[in-house]
């Protein structure tokens, strides 16, 4: 058997044990994400618009990564809304900054890695760039989303009659408490990656005005940026998501009743 | 406006320091030519001279272009001279790039003849949009959240800092401790980060502890996976920009990568627990370890795919070139994606492995605090 296999399967076993039906659903949802990443790559081989692409799986991958990460229907419901929204408003801010930095597909430190293949395959890397930026996002407004929208249901339901003002100050204190640890997790998943590429920046003595002008380090760095800022905006859109969902449900109890 | 002023009186003078600040910063950044050694060219006018189809082996169909830019040397021995750039760009733009009027970019090989001078262009400036967003990032963590993302911002640069720190060790050490160099740093990271993020105190102490063993557990789990399977399916040469021995450097980014989303678990959990047992002082192991494990079995599915869905995004551009030059699927797989595969994976049974460490840490010291009170 090949390691990954071997991984997987201790991988699968782990979270079997330590999370029961919750773990073998987290699995789950890793491999139904592996498989949507996949599809995305098919489609973008076939020549679908990469935009397009990201925008249908891009939801799906959000609705997976939300809906099989927690039992609480209404919290998925207000996270997906509010992921969804920061979502939208990403993929406007990556078309402008994309259209500004052009840092698509490969530079002068990929040749070895090239060397022998065709790079004219007729597909907008510009676009492919904007696509793996937004798609190494989601993960991260997923995540922000549901743990919002996680401690302020709490907050409403334990007292239905919270005013809007003391609902959006909960939201920010639990975007406070997240804040540090998940710019933590981006920044090591990103630079984790990326530990090759700064030891030959720093092997070849780059200067800092060739790395801040360079091609791949500047598509990284705009990706964790851009993360960063999905993760910060998403507190007070998950906030605000949450408190309409909750009273426009409350509404149609009054009515009922 | 006025009236958020007087409301708000702090928030609206620091959102208009900070709004001045970056205005200031992009300008300086648009004007900071003389910084550099390098010679910089403005875009002055563009004219498209050829266009032509190009269809490769592999039967994908291209177009590739010639552009004539006049440009206009910025700084430098050369300064103010304009100058005559060729630059040839395709529809894809794999490698190359096309240029807009007013676009900055580095000149090299400015030479003089009878015509007038000649350059060619190669790569953007492009720390002026990197500048506003790092603005628009730190604007938005500042004014948001307070000191709370002004600590978080500081964390990141401080661990940037660190990175680069020991890289010029390993570097210096002509790479011979790269995996007890990283480890070191796995450590460090670590304690800096949750100091910064929770304080000096017990909580920050139990995260600790637990994140540094999840992770080293999984690591060892992952080499002896490595060992017993003889490595089967891990191909070191796919990795990129290797300059160094990879299967180190691998190990390394494995230590790396999940490290961040195994912190951010464990605080989680320390979180919670904590604040179980200051509502129910009474709570006993059992109840501390539940909690924790109930929190931690929530946050694992979703921590896996943030590393997931980041790891992957990583590869997409690669295998993507490698299908479109004809390879099967299961060679692009192996070529771009296997290592990020492994990560991924590895990632994974840290954050998986340390929901019962962390609990049964947790739940034990807190049990023993709440004994020693009741003798």
């Amino acid at each position: 058997m090949s390691t990954i296999n071997v991984l997987g399967l201790v991988l699968l076993v782990l979270m079997l044990i330590v999370g029961g039906r919750q773990g073998w659903l987290s699995f789950l949802s890793l491999l139904v994400n592996f498989g949507l990443f996949f599809l995305a790559l098919i489609l973008v081989d076939f020549h679908v618009p990469p935009l397009a692409v990201t925008l249908g799986l891009s939801v799906c991958i959000l609705a997976v990564t939300i809906f099989m990460g927690t039992n609480d229907l209404e919290v998925a419901r207000a996270a997906f809304f509010a992921a969804f929204v920061i979502f939208i408003c990403l993929l406007s801010l990556v078309l402008v900054v994309e259209h500004f930095a052009q840092v698509p597909g490969f530079a002068n430190e990929d040749s070895g890695e090239l060397e022998g293949m065709s790079v004219l395959i007729g597909i907008n890397y510009a676009k492919v760039a904007t696509m793996v930026t937004l798609l190494s996002v989601l993960g991260a407004i997923a995540e922000a989303a549901m743990a919002i929208a996680t401690g302020v249901f709490a907050m409403m339901r334990s007292d239905a009659t919270q005013s809007i003002t003391s609902l959006l100050n909960g939201g920010f204190t639990i975007g406070q408490q997240i804040i540090g640890t998940t710019l933590n997790t981006l920044f090591f998943g990103f630079f984790g990656g990326l530990l090759a590429l700064l030891v030959w920046f720093v092997g070849l003595d780059y200067s800092l005005g060739t790395i801040i002008n360079n091609r791949i380090f500047v598509a990284e760095l705009i990706t964790v940026l851009i993360s960063f800022i999905g993760v910060v905006l998403t507190v007070p859109s998950a906030t605000l998501l949450c408190v309409y969902h909750f009273h426009k449900h409350l509404d149609k109890h009054e009515e009922k009743q | 406006m006025t009236q958020f002023f007087k409301t708000h009186p702090k928030k609206a003078w620091l959102a208009l320091f900070l709004l001045v600040v970056g205005l200031a910063l992009i300008l300086f950044t648009a004007h900071d030519q003389f910084l550099y050694r390098q010679p910089i060219g403005r875009v002055l006018t563009v004219k498209e001279t050829s266009r032509h189809k190009r269809t490769d082996e592999f039967k994908n169909v291209d177009y590739q272009m010639t552009q004539k830019l006049t440009v206009k040397v910025m700084n430098g021995r050369y300064k103010g001279k304009i100058v005559q750039v060729h630059n040839r760009y395709s529809a894809s733009g794999a490698l190359d790039q096309h240029y807009r009027v007013g676009q900055e970019g580095f000149l090299s090989q400015i030479n003089h003849d009878r015509h007038g001078y000649s350059a060619s262009l190669n790569g953007l400036k492009r720390d002026t949009i990197l500048v506003f967003l790092l603005w628009l990032a730190l604007s938005a963590l500042i004014l948001l959240l307070g000191s709370a993302g002004a600590r978080a911002a500081l964390s990141v640069v401080l661990n940037f800092g660190l990175i680069l720190g020991a890289i010029s060790v390993n570097l210096r050490l002509q790479a011979s401790h790269v995996v007890l160099i990283f480890s070191l740093l796995a450590v460090i990271f670590t304690i800096v980060t949750l100091l910064l993020v929770f304080g000096a105190n017990l909580q920050s102490l139990l995260a600790m502890v637990a994140t540094l063993l999840s992770t080293f557990v999984s690591l060892g789990i992952c080499l002896v996976v490595m060992a017993l399977t003889n490595q089967k399916g891990i191909y070191y040469e796919s990795m990129q920009y290797v300059t160094q021995n990879p299967r180190t450097l691998f190990i390394a980014e494995i230590l790396l990568g999940s490290l961040g989303a195994v912190m951010d678990e464990s605080s989680d959990v320390v979180a919670t627990v904590f604040e179980l047992k200051r509502v129910d002082q009474r709570a006993g192991f059992k109840k501390l370890f539940k909690a924790g494990m109930q929190v931690g079995k929530s946050v694992m599915g979703p921590l896996i795919n943030v590393l997931l869905l980041i790891f992957f995004a990583s590869t997409f551009t690669c295998a993507l070139l490698y299908l479109k030059n004809g390879n099967s699927w299961g060679y692009t797989f192996d070529m771009s994606m296997c290592l990020g595969m492994v990560q991924s994976l590895a990632a994974g049974i840290g954050i998986v492995i340390n929901v019962p460490l962390i609990s049964t840490l947790i739940a034990y010291v807190l049990k023993g605090s709440d004994e020693s009170v009741n003798d």
